[in-house]
């Protein structure tokens, strides 16, 4: 009798099947690559990010106009946003009278303080870097159901904290 | 005389595709996170300034000449009123019942306002800038859409010819009135 030799069905086993063996990764690199080209081609990279709410429904429009990157001032139904910093709250999309001015019923003094510190901001960032320049550029996100009355009182107060270029952010209509 | 063969390895083989798929799989999240199913740009409408339009009138005299001013009303009638040379020309287009619901809806007759932005484009080709003032109670969605319908002319149409100022040669463009400008923000 030899020793070291397996015999009877553990030494038919391990000469069938070996205990290594390849998992067949081809087809599973075609769907990968096919879902790459899709994703590479709805990649962006474009400034202006909208955060999806009930609030915020951006009207549609057939400008083609890219945006560049500026102030973002939010106009929800749920309030005012200066660069995602809730600047005053809006109730169903309707501006509390205290928060207009008293001598201007245009003027809302919260937004313009926001703004004001912002492009003091930016006024200070361009006086040490000669290369930057204030424009006074804002992409306003508003949703489309806002009456214009808010969006005029929003545009008026951003008048006169220094942002006169005001974009209105808006849906590709496909 | 007998024919040497010498040894060649099997033709076939298998390509390593595993670090293939190693990248593939480190990229696909980092995509998935950046990706977009809604597209957003941008529609210019800067604020008039007392002083910027006083220099920018100063600079462009023949601009200055024609005028173009939209009003849309509350029941969405648009009125569009051209003043040339301080002579006033004035254009209506009254709302109309939606087609869409039957609750009896007035909304832009957008077609009307359509046609009647062309015939204005073409009796004033070199004028691109239209000054809007919507009334106070229009949401930014119905806005939006009379802007866009000024905007450019439709592919079929065929283009307007201006003269380029500074070089003189004629220019062909599908635009109508791009900037749009809201002309009672400050105070109106």
């Amino acid at each position: 009798m030899r020793f070291g030799r397996k015999r009877g069905m553990s030494a038919y086993i391990e000469r069938r099947s070996p205990s290594t063996f390849k998992i067949q990764i081809t087809s599973m690199v075609d769907m990968f690559v096919i879902l790459l080209v899709f994703l590479l081609k709805s990649y962006s990279t474009s400034p202006v990010n909208v955060t999806p709410s009930d609030d915020l429904t951006l009207p549609a429009s057939s400008s083609l106009k890219d945006p560049a990157e500026n102030l973002k001032l939010v106009v929800s139904k749920a309030g005012i946003f200066v660069e995602d910093e809730k600047v005053l709250d809006l109730k169903d999309g309707r501006l509390d009278v205290a928060e207009v001015d008293a001598s201007d019923t245009q003027f809302i003094r919260k937004l313009y303080e926001a703004l004001d510190q912002q492009a003091k901001k930016s006024r200070d960032i361009a006086s040490q870097n000669s290369e930057l320049e204030f424009d006074g550029k804002v992409i306003m996100q508003a949703d489309r159901s806002l009456p214009y009355e808010i969006l005029r009182k929003v545009m008026y107060t951003s008048m006169l904290a220094g942002y006169s270029d005001v974009k209105i952010a808006v849906m590709l209509k496909e | 005389m007998r024919i040497q063969r010498t040894r060649t390895d099997d033709s076939t083989f298998e390509l390593n595709l595993a670090p293939m798929l190693d990248i593939i799989v480190s990229i696909v999240p980092m995509l998935l996170l950046s990706v977009v199913f809604v597209r957003i740009t941008v529609v210019d409408t800067p604020v008039p300034q007392a002083v910027e339009q006083a220099v920018a009138a100063a600079n462009e005299k023949n601009k200055d000449l024609v005028q173009v001013s939209m009003m849309v009303t509350k029941d969405r009638a648009v009125k569009i009123t051209v003043v040339d040379r301080g002579q006033n020309k004035e254009f209506d287009v009254p709302g109309k019942l939606s087609a869409t619901t039957t609750d009896g809806k007035v909304v832009v007759d957008l077609d009307a306002l359509y046609q009647k932005a062309v015939a204005i484009k073409r009796e004033y080709p070199d004028v691109f800038r239209m000054e809007f003032n919507p009334d106070e109670s229009l949401p930014l969605e119905d806005l939006v859409v009379v802007m866009d319908q000024v905007r450019k002319l439709k592919s079929n149409e065929t283009k307007v010819q201006f003269t380029d100022v500074t070089s003189g040669k004629p220019i062909e463009t599908d635009l109508m009135f791009p900037d749009v400008v809201f002309g009672n923000v400050a105070g109106g």
